[in-house]
């Protein structure tokens, strides 16, 4: 049983990050006026990408993006999705926030190795963006382990089936909303889309990579598409009893940020760290003081 | 083994190692390496023994101590094994000449008082073996001369405010507890008022403080560390630093003693508290002030001073899983720092001493061994799971969220993704993007310097995939300061609030790696091509001419530039500019002129004549 979970929940975790991907590209289409590629597109991508040929620049290029692909699917290992995690009681929320810190660091060892000033760029601004969101997520999951007294993700969402969903009980509203408002900077959809800004810097810290590298990245980013959501259902909309209706929760949150994202252009780097560090610190920082004063 | 003889054989080494080396400087190293390694081995024998004995009685009435007990065991056991891993490093990183035959007896008289300063048994001892390590530690910063120079002597500024504090201190204690062994104080001072306690804890706080570089008093470090040779950097910040985190941990759970120390104010206006508070805003200020440094080894002191802030926050926070989080943050971080340090002492060796971050880069083709060992120690300093950072980490995170103090685990959770930018980009100017030209034939480290590298970078690892084995040792530490145990597995441990299996982390991070390497390997064979290959928009560009270094953060850095002031350390010299202008006013009394002197011999008589005849100006 608990063997079949391992191997199922990541692979549950790629499909529904695949279909996002394809959903992404569809609804962004749609929003302008056209019609888009078929939603199956990045799985058809990848199979082409596993099967061409492809350079490597050195070990560490090699390694960065095994460790990342490692990394997004070790934190799904970790995560209730609809159902009890196949390893429970391995440090709880902190361990997964830091299991999430995999994903980017692998990529920009891997991007660093390519000597590559685009995929430098590319790094650099992804941790600065990285930097700027964890500012109000880390006092949004703060507020949520201080309300709940425990940093068991598991005890969290088994906190809210007895209690109700934590967005609607008063002290945590304002870290929920908090955490939407930070969500498209999380996966990195406009108007955050600044590390790996295609037009600007040739996407970043991903430029030197084809074929089985490119493919591993892509389903690494699939991941990631697929752990930001899952994350919010878990702390905020009470998790689910099957993975049915958690997929339906995390689909409608996602929703919201696809047509953030088809609506808005890029903004500039400071931009994006001056608004992070504004409304959604402020939003959260209340919260976060509800959570200890109310 | 008697403690005192291991000291004495200690001590015995650093002082025969000048006429040895006057010898022949073979001799010297074997004797070098074996003085450094004879205590390590040593005391590792001593593990769970608890003893104490009178070596000397006859100091003016004191008796003094040396004793052992677990917490000193953990302590003297880091010095002595890092002790040697430095000295081992320094054989092949101090270029032979006059000034090696000076550098290595110092380096062992460091070593030695440490060892001395953790195995006291009273205070006595205590502050000799302080006074020597604070002096031995001056000579080997300025070792360099020039710019070290002025490092040394803001360091021993500093450090002689400090002697003067626990000078003050102990003979407060001395006259209100009557004992200055250290076992027999806590009780002694049963009776005291809490503002006695406050008083002993403003002046040793100040003394551990400044050599636990806490905000404000850090300023002296980043000179140091940075001016430093390599290898003793690494002792510096491995674990000189630490003896002021010995000496909180003394003061706060054995002078003072668990109760009286946490009964001491309340809420937010506790000693407790407010101390974990200056923790935090050294956390936060030196992670971002390490951010803006271009120099390797300056990164990586201000670096230290903020990891040294995680220790001190889980010691002054005062629960069981805080102070245990804090010794394992000790134990972890005097590896991976000093691993750190001999990494960058490796780069600085064979470049001809280039620390400047923004003309290295691409080393990592020309220095695997030492790219692989930096990435490593990297990955402990951000606490990447699998790595000994986390589990301290991951403790101290524990016990302050538990502890309701939210915003001290925002301090340490944001200082953490602080110190994931500057770790990156420390490994990022120095070993990837485009490699400099004239750097193309460089050769890998020699091997004394890559044996201690890699006996610390397994330490890293296996310290955050058994967890279990330092925790056990911490574990009994914790008992006998009076805290409950921590429920320590091998993996980790088990507690009411939460668990931590690593083993569960290894197994799900190795099997998602073992299938991305399959797919990465599986199929056509990947050809390695070099950076002239880029992608850079149809051109050819030069191999290089492209590499981006320089203001990696700027945007982030201009934000934050403002408010990230050394703040203490422009107070600093703001204050001893001004002191520069008073003292200079105050020399012009030296007017050279005889009978101006008579004049003040003339005042001074006629105003002791005054108030012997019953005038008393300050009724």
């Amino acid at each position: 049983m608990r063997i079949a979970a391992i191997v199922f929940s990541p692979l549950l975790a790629l499909a529904g990050g695949l279909f996002f991907l394809g959903l992404a590209r569809k609804v962004a289409a749609r929003v302008g006026w056209r019609c888009g590629p078929p939603l199956v597109q990045p799985v058809i991508d990848i199979i082409r990408l596993l099967n061409q040929s492809s350079v490597s620049h050195g070990g560490l290029f090699s390694l960065g993006i095994v460790f990342a692909l490692a990394g997004a699917a070790a934190v799904v290992l970790f995560l209730p999705l609809g159902g009890p995690p196949p390893f429970r009681e391995s440090g709880g929320l902190l361990a997964i926030l830091y299991l999430m810190l995999l994903a980017p660091l692998g990529i920009a060892l891997s991007g660093g190795a390519a000597a590559n000033p685009n995929s430098s760029i590319g790094v650099s601004r992804s941790l600065i963006l990285t930097l700027a969101y964890e500012l109000p997520f880390l006092l949004i999951l703060l507020a949520v382990m201080t309300r709940y007294g425990t940093i068991s993700l598991v005890k969290i969402v088994e906190s809210q089936a007895g209690g109700g969903w934590a967005i609607f009980s008063l002290p945590l509203l304002l870290s929920g909303i908090a955490y939407l408002l930070i969500l498209p900077a999380i996966l990195g959809f406009r108007p955050f889309e600044i590390a790996n800004a295609p037009q600007e810097i040739a996407s970043g810290a991903l430029v030197e990579y084809g074929g089985r590298f490119l493919a591993l990245a892509t389903i690494q980013q699939a991941l990631n598409l697929f752990i930001g959501p899952a994350l919010f259902v878990n702390l905020f909309l009470g998790g689910a009893g099957n993975p049915l209706f958690f997929f339906a929760k995390m689909l409608a949150v996602f929703t919201g940020v696809l047509l953030v994202n088809a609506a808005y252009p890029r903004l500039r780097l400071e931009q994006a760290v001056g608004y992070l560090w504004r409304w959604p610190t402020l939003i959260a920082l209340a919260g976060l003081a509800a959570v200890m004063w109310w | 083994m008697k403690l005192e003889l291991i000291l004495a054989v200690a001590f015995g080494g650093a002082l025969a190692a000048y006429p040895a080396g006057k010898i022949s400087s073979r001799l010297r190293n074997i004797l070098v390496v074996g003085a450094a390694l004879f205590p390590a081995a040593a005391l590792a024998g001593l593990y769970g023994v608890r003893t104490g004995n009178v070596f000397y009685s006859g100091f003016l009435g004191f008796p003094l101590i040396l004793r052992i007990d677990t917490l000193s065991w953990l302590f003297a056991v880091t010095v002595s094994v890092l002790g040697a891993l430095g000295a081992v490093f320094s054989l092949g990183y101090i270029r032979e000449g006059e000034v090696s035959d000076f550098y290595y007896p110092n380096f062992l008289l460091v070593n030695t008082a440490m060892l001395g300063v953790v195995l006291a048994g009273d205070l006595v001892s205590f502050f000799i073996f302080w006074e020597v390590m604070s002096w031995a530690v001056f000579l080997l910063i300025c070792h360099k001369r020039g710019r070290a120079l002025a490092a040394g002597i803001k360091y021993i500024v500093m450090s002689l405010i400090g002697s003067g504090a626990i000078f003050i201190a102990i003979l407060s204690l001395r006259s209100a507890a009557g004992t200055l062994v250290i076992s027999r104080i806590a009780p002694a001072l049963a009776g005291q008022p809490p503002g006695f306690l406050l008083w002993l804890l403003l002046l040793f706080s100040t003394a551990f403080g400044i050599k636990n570089a806490l905000w404000p008093l850090h300023a002296w470090l980043p000179p140091a560390h940075s001016e430093a040779p390599s290898p003793f950097s690494a002792i510096l910040s491995g674990v000189l630093v630490k003896i002021g985190t010995y000496g909180f941990i003394l003061l706060f759970y054995v002078l003072i003693g668990r109760n009286a120390f946490l009964g001491l104010g309340r809420g937010w206006f506790s000693p407790s508290h407010l101390l974990s508070l200056a923790g935090g805003v050294t956390i936060l200020v030196a992670t971002f002030i390490a951010l803006r440094q271009d120099d390797a080894k300056r990164l990586l002191a201000w670096s230290t001073i903020a990891q040294a802030g995680y220790i001190f926050v889980g010691l002054a926070f005062g629960t069981g899983l805080s102070v245990a989080g804090g010794l394992l943050h000790f134990l972890n971080h005097a590896v991976f720092k000093a691993l750190l340090f001999l990494a960058v002492g490796t780069v600085e060796f064979r470049t001809g001493g280039v620390r400047d971050l923004n003309s290295l880069g691409g080393l990592s083709g020309r220095m695997p061994f030492t790219a692989a060992a930096a990435v490593v120690g990297v990955a402990g300093l951000i606490g990447v799971p699998l790595t000994g950072g986390f589990v301290s980490k991951w403790m101290l995170y524990q016990a302050l969220i538990l502890g309701r103090s939210p915003f001290l685990a925002f301090a340490a959770l944001f200082g953490t993704w602080g110190t994931v930018l500057y770790g990156y980009k420390l490994i990022h100017h120095i070993f990837l993007g485009q490699l400099d030209r004239k750097y193309d034939g460089l050769r890998p480290a020699p091997f004394s310097m890559r044996l201690p590298m890699a006996v610390l970078a397994l330490a890293v690892m296996v310290f955050g995939v058994f967890p279990g084995w330092p925790l056990t040792v911490i574990d009994n530490i914790i008992g006998h300061l009076g805290f409950d145990p921590l429920g320590v597995t091998a993996g980790g441990m088990i507690s009411q609030s939460g668990a931590l299996n690593t083993l569960n982390l290894l197994a799900a991070v190795l099997v998602s790696c073992l299938l991305a390497a399959a797919v990465l390997k599986a199929g056509r064979k990947t050809p390695r091509v070099g950076p002239e290959d880029n992608y850079a928009a149809g051109t050819v560009v030069p191999r290089d001419r492209y590499n981006f270094t320089v203001s990696f953060y700027d945007p982030l850095e201009r934000m934050l530039k403002p408010y990230l002031r050394d703040f203490a350390d422009e107070f600093g010299r703001k204050l001893t500019g001004r002191g520069r202008t008073f003292f200079g006013l105050v020399r012009r009394i030296y007017t050279g002129d005889v009978r101006d002197y008579v004049l003040y011999i003339v005042v001074f008589l006629a105003l002791l004549i005054l108030t012997q005849l019953g005038w008393r100006p300050w009724r």
